[in-house]
């Protein structure tokens, strides 16, 4: 059985007063990105800090390769895009970069092909020599994911690496990750689930300090009901409910929001119902934007139970 | 084993992502290579931060720019001053009267003169340019990038050693351009001036070492270096000014001045070249009590 890369154990944080973690456990195995979602103040970045050893753990058990978060035999192993750290104004972004390459045990001369690397692969190439102040807040964010790339390291812990990002960086950063995935396990805390839905198979929710995983896609096949969210054009949202229940293997129909429907059913007495949606669509001279299997990551992580 | 290639829809180039790293791996070179390696890095960075950045230069001239004039106009003359009072009678001299005739016991003028600005000037200006060892990284998060990559200690000790560094660096200069001027006054005085630059160089560093350790640790405690040095000169002052006080009602308290950076300042400053390594203990085992003290609240403090 392969030992969890990462294992967390009754964790629990504070801030004078208030608690950010609460009796946490999970583990996570070298391999396919995991995500990490939750509301605001949920206690991502509080796990996320507690994982890089920026945050001394008070309770509980949390190690990485079976080492304590910060442990200096991590140096090169574990990285991190950490929230709201920038560089340091003062020196160019080269220098900087080539100084954290050198700390990871790099001669000078790697450490400088190593730095023009990393900024060709968020492509800063022109970067080198400029000063983290001339940088706009998006290239900043793509300065900061350079450097957790530098080395080769098999654990990288990215916090909202793409909020900020225009959607050609966006693309750029999810490329790296499906490029250095399995062989570098990520776990991303992230607020945008159509990205994480892409990317991971693995989701850790937290909420209110507690934490529960779900393995995507496990569920619903193991299920006797199946989903399909379909996204439409403007239509009359009384008569696509109507219509679409009346399709045979359908229990029900919900309308979440605005032109979106989720149509639950049963795949025994009809398997192949987006043919059925599609074809209900077409007869009623209806327009559809998109279609797809399952439900979205957000109505199954925060509106399941409704 | 396998190599595999990151593409970028970007720019269309095809780079080899990890080939570097797997070289890496195997040569074993991305492991973490320890406290000194680190520490030492760090420092060398520190002493280019000196060298390379705005701040550090403007600090490099400025203080070029005031040695240059302590060194022709206070220091000139009160060397010539001094080298007339040698000639005076033993014990009438004026020094003497005045109680500081241990100038006088210097070979060379202008460092018996350099000895005792030095006394003054260094600790002021290390609690100055020492403030900002770590507070203003960790206000920004850039020590989490580093705390990411080494050890709390390493980073700790490592900034600590930089600042020591340029310290050392600032007396060199200083003192090589006193040389050269008591050299070009009088060409015989060569070895001895070099004999007391070297006994200045080595008791001005340990001097200074808990003053920089006092600042590492108010460094790793608050947010901006203007706090640090604020809560410095704040601490010294009250706990000179507490201790005395209160020996005065209890004299066995008079022993806690140990405590306070600089206290043996006055007698070093009657004691001359190699003499003043006697009293090297008091400092030394300040900066003990001090790094001590430092790497605790580093590695209680969040990044």
């Amino acid at each position: 059985m392969t030992t969890p890369i990462i294992q967390c154990h009754h964790l629990s944080y504070s801030y004078t007063g208030k608690t950010a973690l609460s009796d946490v456990g999970f583990n996570v195995l070298a391999g396919e990105p995991v995500g990490l979602v939750g509301p605001n103040g949920a206690g991502k970045t509080t796990l996320l800090s507690l994982l890089c050893g920026f945050l001394p753990v008070s309770s509980g058990t949390l190690t990485l390769f079976g080492h304590k978060p910060g442990a200096a035999v991590l140096s090169g192993k574990v990285s991190a895009l950490p929230q709201d750290a920038r560089l340091d104004p003062a020196l160019t972004i080269g220098e900087q970069l080539r100084f954290y390459a050198r700390l990871q045990g790099l001669t000078t001369k790697q450490a400088t092909n190593e730095a023009i690397r990393v900024l060709d692969a968020v492509s800063l190439n022109d970067s080198f020599k400029l000063k983290p102040d001339t940088l706009s807040h998006g290239m900043a964010k793509r300065v900061a994911i350079a450097q957790a790339l530098i080395g080769s390291p098999e654990l990288i812990l990215l916090d909202e690496p793409t909020a900020g990002l225009d959607p050609v960086n966006t693309r750029n950063i999810r490329s790296i990750i499906t490029e250095l995935s399995p062989a570098t396990t990520f776990i991303i805390s992230s607020h945008d689930l159509t990205e994480l839905g892409r990317l991971c198979q693995k989701i850790l929710l937290l909420e209110n300090g507690l934490m529960s995983s779900m393995q995507l896609n496990a569920s619903e096949h193991n299920s006797p009901t199946r989903f399909i969210t379909l996204q439409m054009e403007p239509s009359p949202a009384v008569e696509v409910i109507e219509k679409f229940k009346q399709l045979k293997g359908v229990i029900q129909v919900s309308n979440p929001q605005k032109n979106e429907y989720i149509v639950q059913y049963n795949p025994d007495i009809e398997a192949k119902m987006d043919l059925q949606v599609l074809g209900c669509i077409a007869d009623n001279g209806w327009q559809y934007r998109q279609l797809s299997q399952g439900k979205t990551l957000e109505e199954k992580l925060f509106f399941d139970g409704e | 084993m396998t190599t595999f290639y990151l593409h970028l829809p970007v720019n269309n180039e095809t780079l080899q992502f990890s080939l570097l790293s797997k070289i890496y791996q195997l040569t074993g070179k991305n492991m973490s290579s320890g406290f000194l390696m680190h520490s030492l890095l760090i420092c060398q960075f520190e002493l280019k931060r000196l060298f390379s950045t705005r701040k550090g230069l403007l600090y490099l001239i400025t203080f070029t720019l005031v040695w240059y004039f302590i060194l022709f106009y206070p220091l000139r003359s009160a060397a010539d001053f001094l080298a007339q009072e040698h000639n005076a009678a033993a014990g009438g001299s004026f020094l003497d009267f005045v109680g500081w005739g241990a100038l006088l016991n210097w070979q060379v003028p202008e460092l018996a003169v350099y000895w005792h600005f030095a006394l003054i000037i260094f600790p002021l200006l290390t609690i100055l340019t020492s403030a900002d060892q770590t507070c203003s990284d960790r206000e920004r998060g850039t020590l989490r990038f580093l705390g990411l990559r080494v050890s709390r200690n390493s980073l700790f000790f490592g900034r600590f050693a930089g600042a020591m560094l340029s310290h050392a660096l600032l007396i060199a200069i200083s003192l090589l351009s006193t040389v050269v001027v008591a050299v070009y006054q009088d060409a015989a005085l060569l070895a001895s001036a070099l004999n007391g630059a070297a006994a200045i160089a080595v008791n001005l560093l340990i001097v200074l070492l808990p003053f920089t350790a006092m600042m590492a640790v108010l460094s790793a405690t608050v947010k901006s270096a203007r706090q640090a040095t604020v809560w410095a000169i704040l601490i010294w002052s009250f706990l000179a000014g507490i201790i005395s006080l209160l020996s005065s009602y209890l004299p066995v308290l008079e022993s806690l001045k140990i405590l306070v950076p600089g206290y043996q300042m006055s007698a070093l400053s009657q004691l001359s070249q190699w003499q003043a390594i006697q009293l090297a203990y008091i400092p030394l085992l300040q900066s003990v009590v001090l790094l001590s003290l430092g790497c605790w609240i580093m590695h209680r403090q969040k990044l």
